[in-house]
């Protein structure tokens, strides 16, 4: 309701209409222009790149991955936890705040959702990437096979193919089914023959009568509340790959929240240098407003104050633990040979987002673009604190060593955001990425009768 | 002559109120209708489909299938072949907690995705009788099958109801 009155009063205009929020959001499925197809060759380029470093090192050995004793997890593990992160906010923004009734994320949840799915499915390339001989993946599945052979499930690695495979699943799921009545809207303007054909197939018929809103949207609320769960166990099951060993740095119980945590922050900081230039180029100022950045800038404020007490947390208890080898992985990760990353790291997670307790910046689009790619940063460099340093100083010193990065390595990591970068692009030019039909719930339908129109407004936001 | 029994007449209003009237009187009528609308709203289940759905339910079978189902893939795998750990169960069940709760989601999304396309009757390739291109922009509709008789008396109510406009098909 605060949210409803804040959108319509703060600029004095009249409120947006169900009519506007069709005409606005299908617009941006109009035909492409130049600017679009350059963005779609440049992330091609990037994918390219990637790919022929992937088949380079297929071909020539994983020895050209730049990984040797004792560094046996690098970029690529660093990569696939970077890129499950990034994939976190998303089913946050779209089925936890959808259970709180949160109405600041109907404009941008699509857009988020559409960066989990596409970030799931950057994310999962990785752990196959990292085999070196990426076909015997198909290993990982236990499924019957001539050796009667069967995955070890009390293995971390497995319960990780388990959680991935599920939550890209789940939350492709998520996102077709809240796809299917925009895409019937998009259908009913279509006037190319694809255009006609692509929407009319893919919203499988949909017409949005009573019968068919009753039970979707009892299956949305369900379909949140299954996703929900995935926020918390996607990202905790990835740090118990860490957390499970023994290794000084990785083995704490913190992880699980510590990971889900700092995954959230960097998704929310992700969602918004996706939606500042969209916003920009599709003229969506009056459905994504400051209100929203508002609020996802104290997501990201309370975030980055959880990730930051749990980087406390575990200098804390490396202390209080007595363990040497502990004490010295973090003594060895502020003053040690990678000591950039690791006051990078600070000092994009845990000093610069503070100043986002200035009410002005957080609603300064420059100011939060240049936040956001600052953060995301900071979030690799956090994983390549926890991997690369971690490994580099285990027990014994005669078994340490360091770390230098292969060509091939920074070539697949480029093409892992050309890769994203090609579905986001295609995505937005082919399917509404606004949610049509969960803006137009937070509006207050068209009444005749005045005092219905006032009962509905006030409902606005919490009628689900 | 024979009354055809297949005639649907269509409503296309601009207000949820009135078309919302218009339901109630055909409901009252006991007559086959179809609402559509561009957006879900409460106030629109309360008159036409105040029932609870029955997807929940779908849902928590689903749900349960993949509890069990997970859990007993990690069981059998393990006893069909035994990884001894120490003294450990090899049916060790705190670890195979994963594998049972994500199948626990993953059957209970997949279950829901499927009662979505049953309950809704998707993907429907037939044309609806009645529908237009407005009612997913900002238009409300009524539909409601008759018989040839009744067309004119239902005209007249759902202009009294407030339609814009109303039109006359042949089947629902």
């Amino acid at each position: 309701m605060e949210h409803t009155h804040q959108q319509h009063d703060s600029k004095k205009e009249a409120p947006v209409t169900y009519a506007e929020v069709n005409d606005t959001v299908l617009k941006m499925l109009e035909p492409p222009g130049t600017g679009w197809f350059l963005l779609l060759f440049t992330c091609l380029f990037f994918l390219a790149i990637g790919a022929s470093c992937w088949f380079y090192q297929m071909w020539s050995g994983f020895g050209e991955s730049g990984k040797s004793h004792p560094i046996g997890w690098g970029t690529y593990i660093t990569n696939f936890v970077f890129w499950v992160g990034i994939a976190h906010s998303g089913t946050l923004i779209s089925a936890v705040l959808y259970l709180f009734r949160a109405a600041f994320r109907q404009p941008i949840y699509r857009l988020a959702e559409a960066m989990t799915v596409f970030a799931v499915m950057t994310a999962g390339l990785f752990p196959i990437i990292h085999l070196g001989r990426p076909w015997y993946a198909l290993w990982l599945m236990p499924y019957p096979n001539q050796r009667a052979l069967w995955p070890n499930f009390r293995s971390p690695l497995l319960w990780d193919v388990f959680a991935v495979s599920t939550y890209f699943t789940i939350s492709a799921t998520f996102f077709f089914v809240g796809l299917i009545p925009d895409i019937a809207a998009a259908r009913d303007r279509a006037t190319t023959k694809f255009r006609k054909a692509l929407y009319g197939v893919t919203c499988l018929g949909w017409r949005g009568n009573h019968i068919q809103w009753k039970h979707f949207q009892a299956a949305y609320l369900i379909f949140a509340a299954f996703a929900t769960p995935l926020v918390v166990s996607v990202h905790s099951v990835v740090s118990w790959d860490f957390a499970m060993s023994i290794v000084p740095g990785w083995h704490a119980t913190i992880f699980p929240p510590y990971f889900v945590a700092g995954a959230i922050f960097s998704g929310v900081a992700m969602v918004i240098t996706l939606a500042i230039p969209l916003r920009k180029a599709f003229g969506l100022e009056r459905l994504i407003t400051p209100v929203h950045f508002d609020a996802m800038s104290k997501l990201i404020l309370m975030t980055s104050g959880v990730v930051t007490y749990s980087y406390i947390t575990e200098f804390y208890t490396a202390w209080f633990s007595n363990n040497p080898f502990e004490r010295f992985q973090f003594w060895f990760r502020p003053f040690g040979e990678f000591w950039v990353a690791f006051w990078g790291m600070t000092f994009c997670n845990c000093i610069f987002p503070q100043l986002l307790w200035i009410k002005s910046l957080r609603t300064n689009i420059p100011f939060l673009f240049v936040l956001s790619i600052f953060i995301n940063i900071g979030m690799w460099l956090e994983r390549f604190n926890i991997i690369f340093q971690s490994l580099t100083r285990e027990f014994i010193p005669a078994a340490w060593g360091g770390y230098n990065f292969s060509w091939v390595e920074v070539g697949i990591t480029v093409g892992a955001f050309g890769w994203f970068g090609m579905w986001m692009t295609l995505f937005i030019k082919f399917f509404p990425s606004v949610a049509i039909t969960e803006i137009k719930e937070i509006l207050p339908p068209p009444m005749r009768r005045a005092e219905h129109g006032h009962a509905a407004v006030a409902n606005a936001g919490h009628h689900h | 002559m024979v009354e055809s029994s297949s005639r649907a007449v269509v409503g296309v209003f601009t207000y949820m109120d009135d078309a919302l009237e218009a339901v109630k009187k055909v409901k009252a009528a006991n007559m086959d209708y179809r609402m559509y609308s561009p957006v879900p709203r409460h106030e629109i289940e309360e008159v036409t489909y105040p029932e609870k759905s029955p997807v929940r339910r779908v849902s928590l079978i689903a749900a349960m299938t993949g509890c069990a189902c997970g859990f007993a893939l990690a069981i059998w795998c393990s006893l069909d072949w035994p990884l001894r750990t120490s003294a450990k169960n090899i049916a060790s069940v705190p670890a195979f907690f994963v594998p049972g709760y994500e199948w626990t989601i993953l059957f209970g999304g997949l279950g829901t995705l499927l009662s979505i396309l049953v309950f809704c009757r998707l993907p429907s390739v037939l044309r609806a009788a009645g529908y237009d291109p407005r009612f997913s922009n900002d238009k409300f509709g009524v539909v409601v099958a008759c018989s040839g008789s009744q067309v004119e008396d239902l005209k007249r109510r759902m202009l009294d109801s407030g339609a814009d406009e109303v039109d006359v098909r042949d089947s629902l």
